[in-house]
């Protein structure tokens, strides 16, 4: 088969995976600053996507892990070739698009992993799958994500409604420009780099890069491009989903769901507990809904959300099983894979044209409107204990 | 099958103190920004720094360059 052609496809679909990537994780850092009109759609978009292009030039340690660490797993038997990566890719990218669809907030990592531990059985079996390893470093950490960030930004925003009044609560909107920013940052210097481990993996595998070498330059100025395109374009569903379907959220929440996520992102890749940025922002969000008084969580999105991070590994594994499966007949089956894979991108968007959302679908709360005092009418009662209460407190 | 409990727990520990520690300073701010005394404007605008500083902080964790 030729080497050349087959890199050449690899790389294409792992920026088109990068892309997704962007897109489905732009509400990881945006949904709560949209939602509460801290940020215009737009400018919260093109805010995130700066700062993921930058970040992406920022480190490139992760890739230099996912390329020299599975070639390492492959002197143990299971042979990863740029063949199975491509299915693997496929897998993860179809699955994206699916979720997108759907509006799920779903970790693009899981759905990479998924894709790629799908092509290693159809290339080398079941016992390509540490079992073990799956447990301890992917559904254990799933189940923790949210609760850690869900229990700190409870707290968080007990703590932003304990000590502010009313009146005092629309400026952590200027608080979330800064905090959101930050979730932004740490998304940028970590995701891209997946994408620049695939594709130097698939370099080095077809013999282009010696072993152990770190990304190329023009692989780093690529994969930053793609995400921070990707990023741009807002994956407007899922921003919905987690801006407005889980809970109703006003500034001081937003701000204690960032906060919440940016720290325990930043606890869990300095202190060595990996968990996924985007299980972490939606449990955030859950949090929140549960910390306000007066909020309520709807329960029936999150059970969605969670189905969705169960069953993303099996799903995208399937997807990168068949295609491994196709790609075993030789150069006409990764042609005949990439065709099909195109067709599903195709698909997925005129569905999504059909039922369109986008930046133009997010009505956002005029300035002020969750600060302003509600009307008693009926009470005149508890609007004098209101009116001491302020006396008092002023 | 290993999960690293103690790391976990710490992983939890940081961010409950990290987070709150930026959200109560913040509310903080917010609060004595608005009243009449004439100590609580310094007051506030002191605490705003501070939490800058925790941003900052934050921008040091995420850039590898700048810790090594």
């Amino acid at each position: 088969m030729d080497v050349s052609l087959l890199v050449a496809l690899v790389i294409a679909l792992a920026l088109i995976f990068d892309f997704t990537n962007g897109f489905h994780d732009t509400a990881n850092a945006m949904a709560t600053p949209i939602a509460t009109g801290a940020l215009k759609p737009k400018v919260a978009v093109a805010i995130a996507a700066v700062l993921n292009l930058v970040g992406a030039f920022l480190s490139t340690e992760v890739a230099k892990t996912i390329s020299g660490g599975l070639i390492k797993g492959g002197s143990g038997g299971v042979q990863i070739t740029p063949a199975l990566i491509l299915a693997g890719l496929i897998g993860a990218i179809v699955w994206n698009l699916v979720t997108w669809l759907l509006g799920l907030p779903s970790s693009s990592s899981h759905a990479l992993f998924g894709g790629l531990i799908g092509a290693a059985v159809v290339g080398a079996g079941f016992g390509a799958i540490d079992g073990g390893v799956l447990v301890s470093k992917v559904l254990i950490p799933a189940v923790l994500a949210p609760v850690t960030a869900g229990l700190v930004s409870f707290l968080a925003t007990k703590v932003a409604y304990g000590v502010t009044r009313k009146r005092e609560r629309d400026r952590f909107k200027i608080g979330q420009i800064f905090t959101s920013s930050l979730v932004s940052l740490a998304h940028g210097t970590n995701d891209a780099q997946k994408t620049m481990g695939v594709i130097t993996l698939a370099l080095i595998a077809a013999g282009v890069q010696p072993t152990g070498s770190g990304p190329a330059i023009w692989v780093i100025g690529a994969c930053a491009i793609a995400i921070a395109a990707g990023t741009y374009t807002g994956g407007w569903r899922i921003i919905k989903t987690l801006g407005r379907d889980i809970t109703d959220i006003e500034p001081a929440q937003g701000f204690a769901a960032e906060s919440a996520t940016t720290a325990t992102i930043l606890a869990s890749s300095h202190l060595g507990f990996a968990l996924s940025t985007t299980q972490v922002a939606s449990g955030s969000v859950i949090g929140v809904g549960l910390g306000r008084k007066g909020a309520s969580v709807r329960w029936g999105t999150a059970g969605r959300i969670a189905l969705g991070w169960l069953i993303t590994i099996p799903a995208s594994g399937v997807v990168g099983a068949l295609a491994a499966m196709l790609s075993q007949l030789g150069l006409w089956g990764v042609i005949l894979d990439v065709v099909l894979a195109l067709g599903a991108i195709l698909t997925v968007y005129l569905i999504a044209r059909k039922r369109r959302i986008d930046a133009r679908h997010f009505t956002q709360p005029a300035p002020g409107v969750f600060v302003r005092p509600k009307r008693r009418k009926k009470k005149p009662a508890s609007v004098a204990a209101v009116s001491t209460g302020e006396a008092k407190a002023g | 099958m290993t999960i690293d409990w103690m790391a976990f727990l710490t992983v939890v520990v940081a961010s409950l103190l990290s987070a709150c520690l930026l959200v109560t300073l913040f509310s903080v701010a917010l609060r004595l920004n608005d009243g009449p005394a004439p100590w609580r404007r310094p007051v506030s605008v002191a605490l705003f720094v501070v939490c800058a500083a925790v941003v900052v902080f934050g921008i040091y964790l995420i850039v590898p360059f700048l810790h090594p």
